[in-house]
């Protein structure tokens, strides 16, 4: 390598933000939060489901019910994260409740 | 020319999702959850609209990376050529071999080092978005999703453990409802491979056309671009699926269901993540960082990690190494016309020996079905039957060292009774030799041998 590239790349590195942690910390974030919560909401679905069917003579509809509405939620979140990633879908969204990006 | 990069962009694209399908779609399949033929469909599906979602990887490869425009260096059509063909050949090799490594890692690895050997200066490359947006998101995304895939696995058996609060029997846990969950979790999961992976082609495509001053530079790929590379890397998908369905008769690692929808949740919001904020991160690895977090989140399980090294060394040479293919191609190119011929020859032809090569191999279970399989066998999760057995030693160990304890009280038992019968042996002769003394003289002696033989 010449000098002057050396030099160059020493400038480079005063004034220039070598890492994007900012955006590494929003990764770790989203990624936890996201997954945790889909994860989170599936396994409660999961065990519900297990609770409404122990005892075959008495039915379970509250477990029912609260297992399928942990299955919603769970498909909810991931239809959201969709969204916010593409934009198209975004600005449709967005536009049903009136914003205009 | 162009159109040769264009065409070998593609090819790269194909390889890509040839050696990725598995990621996604492997384990729903071995857990019976999809049927074989449905999921290598969806996998192609969803890679195909999963490279129309966002362009915001491509935009980083086709800006940054390599110093192109005013002030920097010319990057050439035929340098890119040079660095593909070293992306392409490293990327068979290793699918080849069986080794675990990265397409993302060859395509760097490749443009760098023709792009250095082009100019004959390290100017030409931008370490330092080379560092902060290859090498750290490389080591970071797979350790941010395997923390993550570790909590979620920790969380899903928790919550689905279940066990009567009187007897302490287990209760039905239908755990086996994470096998429909799977379904959506591995689409997830190859959606986020097109959002990244085809991404990456787009990039290198949109770099041709502004290294041929076809395309402005710092504007996204075009229409057209997007299209090509959404339908290689679905055909390439499609046809990489049709190796794991031969591979299924022989057996696959161990996961479970619940494991496996937790490891790859968390690939999918780690990918679509990063690929939200333009990292153009390796989904094979964040997809290893999430099998090894979720299986450490698994009870008993301990790491290989022997195993584990040779799998990371595997990700250290491949950058390296397609780098270095790379500049050879490039270092060819550079005589003019007659190396261009060169390189495309043997490229070509070292593709096609490869995939004789690889047709006459048998596909079985040792040349791994995906990487991330491979990368499964580096933790060893104990089996229900293993987890009894050692259960079971514990036992008989517990048992042995019950019984030793017993013996010890036992002799100690002894030791004391004996300890009286002695000291009450003695007090019988002192009391004998008071008796005696008052009595008369001679038995004295012989009446204290008979008394301790007695005892």
């Amino acid at each position: 390598m010449q000098f002057a590239t050396i030099a160059n790349l020493a400038a480079n590195t005063a004034n220039k933000a070598v890492i994007d942690w900012k955006g590494f910390i929003v990764v770790a974030v989203v990624t936890l939060v996201g997954a945790g919560f889909v994860v989170l909401m599936y396994s409660l679905g999961v065990r519900l489901t297990a609770i409404s069917s122990d005892h075959a003579a008495r039915a379970h509809t509250t477990a029912k019910w609260g297992a399928w509405t942990c299955f919603g939620l769970c498909g909810l979140a991931v239809a959201i994260g969709i969204i916010l990633i593409v934009p198209l879908f975004y600005k449709t969204v967005m536009g049903w409740f009136g914003v205009t990006a | 020319m162009v159109v040769l990069v264009i065409a070998l962009a593609l090819f790269f694209d194909f390889t890509n999702g040839f050696h990725d399908t598995a990621n996604a779609m492997a384990t729903p399949i071995a857990t019976g959850a999809i049927k074989p033929k449905t999921a290598v469909a969806l996998a192609a599906i969803l890679n195909l609209v999963g490279a129309f979602l966002s362009t915001e990887v491509a935009k980083t490869i086709s800006g940054g990376i390599i110093n192109e425009g005013p002030g920097g260096v010319a990057i050439t059509p035929e340098m890119i050529f040079a660095g593909l063909m070293g992306a392409v050949l490293w990327n068979l090799f290793t699918w080849l071999l069986g080794l675990p490594s990265s397409s993302s890692h060859a395509l760097f690895g490749g443009l760098i080092g023709a792009a250095i050997v082009g100019t004959w200066s390290f100017g030409a490359v931008n370490f330092l978005v080379v560092l902060s947006k290859v090498i750290f998101p490389a080591l970071l995304a797979p350790a941010v999703a395997g923390g993550v895939a570790y909590l979620c696995t920790k969380m899903a058996y928790g919550i689905t453990r279940r066990s009567d609060p009187d007897s302490g029997d287990k209760l039905t846990q239908k755990r086996r409802g994470f096998k429909h969950g799977q379904v959506f979790s591995s689409s997830l999961v190859a959606l986020a491979h097109g959002t990244n992976d085809a991404q990456k082609t787009m990039g290198v495509i949109t770099l041709v056309l502004i290294a041929s001053q076809l395309q402005a530079p710092g504007t996204g790929p075009h229409i057209w671009v997007i299209t090509a590379c959404a339908v290689a890397i679905a055909g390439g998908t499609y046809a990489g699926g049709w190796r794991i369905i031969r591979t299924l008769g022989s057996g696959l690692t161990d996961v479970k269901p619940a494991q496996g929808f937790a490891a790859e949740t968390s690939t999918a919001v780690a990918i679509l993540a990063s690929s939200h904020l333009g990292f153009a991160l390796s989904t094979t690895h964040v997809a290893s960082g999430s099998v090894i977090g979720s299986g450490l989140g698994r009870k008993g399980s301990t790491v290989r990690w022997g195993a584990i090294g040779k799998i990371s060394l595997g990700w250290l040479f491949t950058l390296p190494a397609a780098a270095v293919v790379g500049g050879l191609a490039a270092l060819l190119i550079r005589t003019g016309t007659v190396g261009i011929v060169i390189v495309a020859v043997l490229g070509l032809g070292a593709i096609l020996v490869m995939f004789y090569l690889s047709q006459r191999e048998v596909v079985d279970h040792s040349n791994a079905i995906s990487d991330v399989d491979a990368v499964g066998e580096a933790l060893h999760i104990p089996s229900r039957k293993e987890r009894d057995r050692l259960a079971a030693k514990a036992r008989a160990a517990e048992k042995l060292a019950e019984k030793a304890a017993r013996r010890a009280a036992e002799t100690a038992a002894l030791r004391a009774k004996a300890q009286a019968a002695l000291d009450q042996a003695d007090t019988a002769v002192l009391k004998a030799m008071t008796k005696a003394a008052a009595a008369a003289d001679a038995p004295k002696p012989r009446k204290k041998q008979t008394s301790k033989k007695g005892k």
